[in-house]
C-alpha cells in the first residue's frame, strides 16, 4: 500500500518544497531551475532522474527550457542606451532585462509579455520572447516585474506555480468534493487505490469517481453511463412494451393499431416487431417472424441480462443506505447503556459487525456491475472461450452467492440485536454469530478479490484492467502532510467520518477493554450529540484526549473482529 | 493598449520593401484593422494569384498574436475553404513578440508553398491532398483562377468608387461580396441600410 496524504492549502508549499529540495540537491541546480524541470516532468522526480541518467544533462535541461547562464552572457551591457527589438524604444541599459538564454528586451516589454501569459493561464511555462527560444523565464524576474505593475497578478502567478504541484502532478489529485473542500490527495505508490479525504469523501484515486472496486475504472464509467441510459428502459419494460427494431428502446402500443412509431422515428409492426413503413401484408408479417424474433429476442436478452445485474446492484446499494441508519442507533444504544444499569456495555462487537456489513455490502454491490462486464460481450468478448467464460462465471457466482447469503445473515443478526427486549442469553448468542460471520465474510471478500485478480482480470491478454485492492479495514484515509512526513510511520487521523470509530475501537483494544461490562472509557461525555458530519462529538472528544495515537491501518482484520 | 508606434513602424518597413511579395494596407482609420496582401508563390498552384488577408490586432499586440484570416477564397489543407481561417503555429502558441506582421505574412506565403496536411485546418482539402494530389492541384489552380486573379482588380475599382462615395471600406467589401460583385445592387443596399 502506498502513502496517502492529504494536502491542504497550508501544506501545499511544504509538499512542493520537499520535491524541489530533492532535485536541487541531486542535480545541483537552483530552485527556479528545479521547478522548471519538475513542471516539465509533471512533478515526477523519478522519471526526471531516469531521463537524467539516460540523456546528458544538457539535453534534459534544454528540453525542459532550462538554460544555465554562461557568466559572459550576463555581463553588463557596455553601451548605456539600447534599442529594444520589440517596442523599438531606446532605453537605458538598466531598464533592459536579459534572460539566461542571453535574449534581452526592455522591462516594459517583458512585463507586458508576462501579463499576457499569466492572464492566459500559462504561468507555469512562460517562455522567452525571442522567436523559437525555448527558455523558461526566471520566476523571480517575472514576479518582480509584474508585481511592480500589477501586485494582484503577481500573486496569481505565485498561486499558479504552487498549484502546478497538484494540477501537473500524476501523484496528486484534487479531492472531487462538491463544494470543494480545498484539499488534494497525494498517493506515493500504486495509483489504483481508493482514498478518503480529510473532508470524509471516499473516491477512486485513479478516476476521481466514487469508490467502485472491484469494478475497474472503465467498467465503472461504462456502468454509470449505462444506468443513466437504461433507467428509462428498465422502467418501461415492466409495462407492455416492445423494443424498436432501430434503437432498441421499448415502445408502448398506443391504441389498437398495430403499426407503431418509435420516438426515434422508426415505424414498426407491433405484431412481428419488424421495421415497416405501412401496415404490411399478413404474408410478409409472418415470413420475417423467425429471424425477427431472434433479433428482438437478442435485444430482450441483453436488456434482461442488464436488469438482472442492475437489480442486484441496486438492492445492495439500497440496503447499504438503510443499514447506515443503524450507525446512529448503535450510538444511541451506547449512550443508553451508559446511563442505565445495563448488563452489556461493550458494543464493539456490534460496531465491528456493522462495519464489516458496510464493507462487504459495498463489495457485493459493486461485484454486480463487475460481473456484468466481466462475463458480457462489451469489454472482453474475445478474451475467453465460451466454455471458459461459463466455468469462471459459475465459480464467481458461487462466491458471490456465498458472500450474499452471509451478508444477509449478518444484517439480520445486527438488526435483531437492536431489539430492546432481548434476553442477555440471546444477545450473547447474537454476539457470537456476528463475530463469526464477520470473520467469515471478510474471508469471502478476500477470496472473491483473489479470484478476480488472479483468474479473471489477471488473465486478460489484450487489455489491462486494474482495480483498487480489497482493504479489509476499509478505504484508507489520507493523513495530514507534515514537514516530517517522510520519516513518519504513523498515520494520524484527524477527521471525523463514517469509519472513525475504527480508531476509537482499536485504541480501546490497546487499553485492554474487556467484554465484562466495565466501561471502556471514563471520559465518555454522556450528553453527546450528533453533529452534521454524522459523528458524535463524544468520539471526537475522546480522540483529542488520546492525542492522535498512531494507528496501523495494516492491522489484520482479525484484530477488529476478535473481540 | 495597442502599441501604435510599433504598428506604424511595421507598416512603413513592410511596404518599403516592394520585392517581398507581401504588403499591408490600412482598412479604415483604425490601426487595429489592416489588410495584408500576398502574391501566390511561383511554382505552386497559387502562382499568379493575389490573396487578401484580413488582419485584426488585439490590444495586447505584439504580445498577443495578430488575428489573420484569408478573405480571398483559397484551396489549401491549412486554410479553411469555408471561411479562410488559418492553421499556423506562429499565429497561435508559437507567436513571439519579436515577430512582425511582415514575418507573419511571409510565413503564410511559405505555407502556400509548403502545406502541412498532417495538421490540417480543412479536413476535406487535406484528405484530397494526401489521397489524390493531381485533383488537389487542379482544384487549387482553379480556385486561384476563379477567386485570386489580378482581374479581381475590377472589384478593387468598384470598392474604390463606393468608398469614395463615403461608405466605410469594410462595409463596402461585404456588401459587394453579398451582391455577388454587382456594383449597382451593392450601392442600393448600402443606401438602404
Ligand atoms: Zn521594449
Ligand atoms: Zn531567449
Ligand atoms: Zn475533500
Ligand atoms: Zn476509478
Ligand atoms: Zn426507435
Ligand atoms: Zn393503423
Ligand atoms: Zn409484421
Amino acid at each position: 500500500m502506498g502513502w496517502i496524504k492529504v494536502i491542504t492549502k497550508e501544506s501545499l508549499l511544504v509538499a512542493q518544497r520537499e520535491d524541489l529540495r530533492n532535485i536541487m540537491d541531486l542535480l545541483e541546480v537552483s530552485e527556479k531551475h528545479a521547478r522548471t524541470l519538475l513542471i516539465h516532468h509533471r512533478w515526477d522526480a523519478d522519471s526526471l532522474l531516469a531521463v537524467f541518467l539516460e540523456k546528458e544533462r544538457d539535453r534534459l535541461f534544454s528540453e525542459a527550457g532550462v538554460t544555465i547562464a554562461e557568466p559572459n552572457v550576463l555581463a553588463p551591457l557596455q553601451s548605456s542606451q539600447v534599442t529594444c527589438n520589440i517596442c523599438n524604444e531606446d532605453v537605458s541599459a538598466d531598464a533592459v532585462t536579459t534572460m539566461d538564454c542571453g535574449h534581452g528586451f526592455c522591462n516594459n516589454c517583458w512585463t507586458e509579455h508576462f501579463i499576457v501569459k499569466i492572464n492566459d493561464g500559462q504561468s507555469r511555462r512562460i517562455r522567452c520572447m525571442f522567436y523559437k527560444c525555448n527558455t523558461i523565464c526566471d520566476e523571480a524576474i517575472v514576479r518582480n516585474l509584474v508585481s511592480a505593475k500589477h501586485p494582484d497578478l503577481a500573486e496569481r502567478f505565485d498561486r499558479f506555480l504552487l498549484e502546478s504541484y497538484i494540477e501537473d502532478n500524476h501523484k496528486v489529485k484534487w479531492c472531487p468534493s462538491v463544494p470543494h473542500c480545498g484539499n488534494a490527495i497525494r498517493v506515493d505508490g500504486d495509483g489504483y487505490c481508493e482514498v478518503e479525504c480529510s473532508c470524509g469523501l471516499q473516491f477512486c484515486f485513479s478516476c476521481s469517481a466514487e469508490a467502485h472496486s472491484p469494478c475497474s475504472c472503465l467498467m465503472w464509467e461504462l456502468w454509470v453511463k449505462k444506468c443513466r441510459d437504461e433507467s428509462e428502459t428498465v422502467n418501461w419494460i415492466t409495462v407492455n412494451t416492445k423494443p424498436c427494431p432501430r434503437c432498441l428502446k421499448p415502445v408502448e402500443k398506443n391504441g389498437g393499431c398495430n403499426h407503431v412509431r418509435c420516438i426515434c422515428g422508426q415505424d414498426f409492426c407491433w405484431l412481428c416487431g419488424c421495421a415497416a413503413d405501412q401496415h404490411h401484408a399478413r404474408s410478409s408479417c409472418g415470413s420475417y417472424k423467425e429471424e425477427r424474433e431472434k433479433k428482438t429476442g437478442q435485444a430482450k436478452r441483453d436488456l434482461f441480462r442488464y436488469m438482472h445485474y442492475y437489480n442486484r446492484y441496486k438492492a445492495h446499494t439500497d440496503s447499504l443506505k438503510l443499514e447506515s441508519k443503524l450507525k446512529k442507533a448503535i450510538q444511541d444504544m451506547e449512550t443508553i447503556s451508559d446511563s442505565k444499569e445495563f448488563s452489556i456495555k461493550d458494543f464493539s462487537w456490534l460496531t465491528n459487525g456493522l462495519y464489516r456489513l458496510f464493507r462487504s455490502r459495498r463489495v457485493l454491490s459493486y461485484s454486480y456491475p463487475f460481473a456484468f462486464y466481466m462475463f458480457g460481450d462489451d469489454l472482453f468478448k474475445d478474451e475467453m472461450t465460451p466454455e471458459e467464460r461459463e466455468l469462471k462465471q459459475h465459480l464467481f457466482e458461487d462466491l458471490q452467492q456465498q458472500l450474499g447469503a452471509n451478508v444477509e445473515k449478518l444484517s439480520h443478526f445486527i438488526e435483531e440485536s437492536f431489539d430492546e427486549f432481548l434476553q442477555v442469553d440471546r444477545i450473547m448468542g447474537i454476539r457470537m454469530q456476528v463475530i463469526n460471520l464477520s470473520a467469515l465474510i471478510d474471508n469471502l471478500c478476500k477470496k472473491m478479490y483473489e479470484f478476480i485478480e488472479n483468474d479473471l482480470l489477471g488473465r486478460l491478454e489484450r487489455v489491462t484492467h486494474n482495480i483498487a485492492p480489497y482493504e479489509s479495514k476499509g478505504v484508507e484515509r489520507a493523513s495530514e502532510l507534515s514537514d516530517s512526513w517522510d520519516s513518519d510511520d504513523s498515520l494520524s487521523m484527524k477527521t471525523c467520518n463514517v469509519d472513525s470509530y475504527l480508531q476509537w475501537d482499536s485504541s480501546a483494544n490497546g487499553a485492554g477493554s474487556s467484554e465484562s461490562g466495565s466501561p471502556t472509557d471514563d471520559s465518555f461525555d454522556q450528553s453527546s450529540s450528533l453533529d452534521e458530519s454524522g459523528c458524535s462529538s463524544r468520539k471526537r472528544a475522546k480522540k483529542e484526549a488520546l492525542d492522535d495515537p498512531p494507528f496501523n491501518l495494516n492491522l489484520p482484520a482479525e484484530g477488529f473482529d476478535k473481540n | 493598449m495597442l502599441d501604435l508606434s510599433r504598428v506604424q513602424k511595421e507598416l512603413v518597413d513592410c511596404n518599403r520593401d516592394k520585392s517581398s511579395g507581401v504588403s499591408i494596407d490600412l482598412v479604415g482609420d483604425q490601426l487595429s484593422h489592416l489588410a495584408g496582401t500576398i502574391s501566390g508563390p511561383i511554382g505552386t498552384p497559387y502562382e499568379g494569384g493575389v490573396f487578401r488577408i484580413d488582419i485584426r490586432l488585439p490590444d495586447g499586440y505584439p504580445f498577443e498574436p495578430p488575428k489573420m484570416q484569408f478573405v480571398t477564397k483559397v484551396w489549401h489543407p491549412n486554410i479553411s475553404s469555408q471561411n479562410g481561417a488559418i492553421c499556423l503555429d506562429i499565429l497561435k502558441d508559437q507567436w513571439s513578440p519579436a515577430l512582425t506582421l511582415k514575418t507573419a505574412l511571409l510565413s503564410l506565403q511559405a505555407l502556400l508553398s509548403a502545406p502541412e496536411p498532417d495538421d490540417p485546418q480543412d479536413a476535406v482539402v487535406a484528405q484530397q491532398y494526401l489521397r489524390d494530389y493531381p485533383t488537389f492541384l487542379g482544384t487549387a489552380r482553379y480556385w486561384t483562377e476563379a477567386f485570386a486573379r489580378r482581374v479581381s482588380i475590377g472589384t478593387e475599382e468598384k470598392v474604390q468608387k463606393l468608398v469614395e462615395m463615403g461608405f466605410p471600406e469594410a462595409l463596402v467589401r461585404t456588401t459587394l461580396e453579398n451582391a455577388g460583385g454587382d456594383e449597382n445592387m451593392a450601392l442600393e443596399k448600402l443606401c438602404s441600410g
